[in-house]
């Protein structure tokens, strides 16, 4: 479930929303909690002050001048607000009459002004104490001369109740969460759907991967209905598919042609069997079933021998003995083969005797290609014609030039020669044999040899056959 | 009867030939496709046998050929394709039926018995003619329930008879139709023959199957 990426989006979202939205919330409550505070605080310090000036300093004794008006928002017993007016060792002056016999809790420390929440009566209440010295009236200067007034430290606390506050905070905090939380659970659906909905290109390509199978290669993706950023990813898919397509069509021509090509030898087998088995034979005629039989035969395992041949080197298993090879030496023994076949058609062979070329390659591979490409020259040429083979060096290419004096490649069909089971004239190659394969194995010898092979041809002339072979260090392919 | 085979397969083709020769059809060979198309338009036959891939001119264009020409022989297509499309294009051009190698020989035999026999009047492969019985099938010959003998070439000419049964057959055409190319023609013969299953068939029967029709041929009617 986490693999898919649908999911991992999702995920990532909604892991930043719950990061992000839980800080904003507790930011919004503190700052609109820090608001109330302060806002409460300064107008208690700005009472705490308002009743300091109205004390007094009567020669040692603390005098207050609270008027009714000041006192009245004190003085109801079910009055919110509170003071109460101290020595500075705690012993109480004055209080107001709404704290009854409450007491304000004693600040601690020397602070002029000290904040504190308490709790008075299982109320929440606010309290501030201002402290300061009592030095008296200006009033009474004249009476009794600065030194020796008696000024000593008083504090004044005042406090309010602020359960209404609280409980606005608190519902505050409610909502809040309330409301981030349900963003959270919009936003998540919502990335849900986005993702949903960017990821749909993706599901459309994989429905259009998923119609194409071995029968229906030829499927593609529809690359301009593909979102820009899948356009590669369409194109490569297409690319593959094309080349996969490709590959299969070869498979299944080659199939179809290999059927095709044993399927003649194999009716004449079974002609000659089924004809001769309908009643009783001379020896004669049983002889020269049997040799027809024969040639069929051989005719077969000539063909499956070189599909095998093919089959082999197709495969990327394949493994190459790749060590240095004498060029002259294997194509010293490939005409070694192929001489008495050539001396059965009085044909002249020229092998080089130029300096020793060395390659990277397997010996039985390249025997088996120059043997092929010997046995068309002899095949295709004229009685007594000859054959020319010569070594050379071209860039980072040994090539090897076989030449004859033969019939030639009418121009038409020479791109067609590494066709397997191509055959040029398909009367002569029944005289002369062959199946139509040599060209295609000598083709993937030399592309597991790092090279190509090309031909040149005329008609009535000649061919000429050149193979390009890596010079060294090439690796194969597997 | 008579059968050309357009074959380049050698020894295939001769095998056939052998195996159509000891069923007493006449059996005419050629092996490309010029000589095929040549032998098809200038020798009568009455069945021609084509392979699909040969040198020179291929089998496919051979049949259009043939039938453009107006040729209506019946043609067997045999090939070593067996694709759908490639049976479908054989019958479209114009062949009558497709086999596909390898063969089994008593089926090419089955399918040939039954386009020899397709634009006659005969449906199964027995005719019966009067109390004579003929089985294409195992070439056997009855009259009036009594097995005749007769050699390869005289059952030749008495199916070429019984098929084109009523009509009067021309001392060519006979010739034309039991003898192949490679055989000496003397219209002598084709007399000999016809006297020969005459008496055979005829004699000592009181209805006469074969009539000779002066200046025209011979005539088989029951």
């Amino acid at each position: 479930m986490f693999s898919s990426i649908k999911t991992r989006v999702i995920l990532f979202y909604v892991a930043v929303l719950f990061m992000i939205l839980p800080v904003l919330g507790v930011f919004l409550d503190l700052s609109l909690g820090k608001i109330i505070y302060s806002s409460i605080d300064s107008s208690l310090l700005s009472r705490a002050k308002a009743l300091a000036t109205l004390v007094s300093n009567e020669n040692g004794e603390t005098q207050f001048a609270f008027s009714d008006e000041i006192m009245w928002e004190y003085n109801s017993f079910k009055a919110k607000n509170f003071f109460q007016i101290r020595y500075l060792d705690g012993t109480t002056v004055e209080k107001s009459r709404s704290l009854r016999n409450l007491e304000l809790s004693f600040p601690t420390g020397e602070n002029q002004i000290n904040y504190q929440t308490i709790q008075l009566n299982g109320v929440p209440t606010r309290l501030v104490s201002f402290r300061f010295m009592n030095y008296g009236d200006d009033d009474h200067e004249e009476k009794v001369p600065v030194v020796r007034r008696k000024a000593y430290g008083l504090i004044i606390q005042c406090a309010v109740d602020i359960q209404e506050q609280v409980t606005l905070l608190k519902n505050y905090r409610l909502i809040l969460s309330l409301f981030i939380f349900s963003i959270m659970i919009i936003s998540a659906s919502g990335g849900f759907f986005i993702a949903r909905k960017a990821l749909s290109p993706i599901k459309k390509i994989s429905d259009t991967i998923k119609g194409i199978s071995e029968s229906n290669l030829s499927a593609r993706i529809t690359i301009r209905n593909v979102p820009k950023e899948l356009r590669e990813l369409a194109a490569s898919f297409n690319h593959t598919f094309a080349r996969l397509e490709k590959s299969f069509k070869r498979q299944k021509q080659f199939v179809a042609d290999a059927s095709h090509e044993l399927r003649t030898p194999l009716s004449v087998i079974l002609s000659h069997s089924e004809i001769m088995l309908r009643k009783e034979r001379s020896a004669e005629e049983y002889k020269n079933a049997f040799t027809a039989i024969e040639e069929a035969t051989g005719l077969m395992s000539e063909i499956v021998g070189k599909l095998l041949t093919l089959a082999r080197l197709g495969t990327d298993k394949i493994e190459l003995k790749m060590v240095p090879i004498n060029l002259n030496e294997v194509i010293r023994q490939a005409v070694k083969v192929v001489t008495p076949l050539a001396t059965q058609k009085g044909i002249n062979i020229n092998v080089p005797v130029n300096e020793q070329r060395v390659i990277l390659g397997d010996r039985a591979a390249l025997l088996e290609l120059f043997v092929n490409v010997l046995d068309n020259a002899i095949k295709y040429n004229v009685p007594h014609g000859k054959i020319d083979i010569a070594i050379k060096k071209e860039r980072s290419f040994i090539v090897i030039k076989i030449k004859d004096t033969g019939i030639g490649i009418p121009e038409k069909d020479l791109d067609r020669v590494f066709d397997r089971f191509y055959r040029v004239d398909k009367s002569r190659s029944k005289k002369i044999g062959g199946v139509g394969l040599g060209l295609s194995i000598c083709d993937e010898i030399v592309k597991l040899h790092g090279g190509r092979i090309e031909i040149e041809s005329k008609r009535g002339v000649g061919t000429t056959v050149h193979s390009y072979l890596k010079r060294q260090g090439y690796v194969t392919r597997s | 009867m008579r059968i050309l085979i357009v074959e380049d397969e050698k020894s295939l083709a001769e095998a056939i030939k052998k195996g159509l020769e000891e069923e007493d059809y006449a059996v005419d060979v050629a092996y490309n496709g010029e000589d095929g198309l040549f032998m098809a338009e200038n020798e009568p036959s009455d069945l021609i046998i084509l392979d699909i891939m040969l040198p020179i001119i291929d089998g496919m264009t051979i049949l259009k050929k043939i039938r453009k020409a107006g040729f209506k022989t019946p043609v067997l297509m045999l090939t070593a394709k067996d694709a759908i499309t490639d049976k479908v294009s054989g019958l479209d051009s114009g062949a009558d039926d497709y086999l596909t190698k390898p063969f089994h020989f008593e089926e090419l035999l089955a399918r040939i018995r039954v386009l020899l026999r397709r634009d006659s009047e005969v449906k199964t492969c027995a005719i019966q003619i009067g109390d004579l019985l003929i089985d294409m099938a195992s070439h056997e010959v009855k009259r009036g329930g009594k097995e005749i003998l007769l050699s390869a070439r005289e059952y030749a000419l008495l199916e070429l008879l019984a098929i084109n049964r009523d009509k009067v057959l021309s001392r060519t055409y006979i010739s034309e139709h039991i003898y192949d190319y490679d055989f000496d023609l003397d219209s002598n013969v084709i007399d000999v023959f016809v006297n020969r299953i005459r008496n055979k068939i005829d004699r000592g029967s009181e209805t006469k199957l074969i009539h000779t029709v002066r200046g025209a041929g011979y005539m088989l009617k029951g």
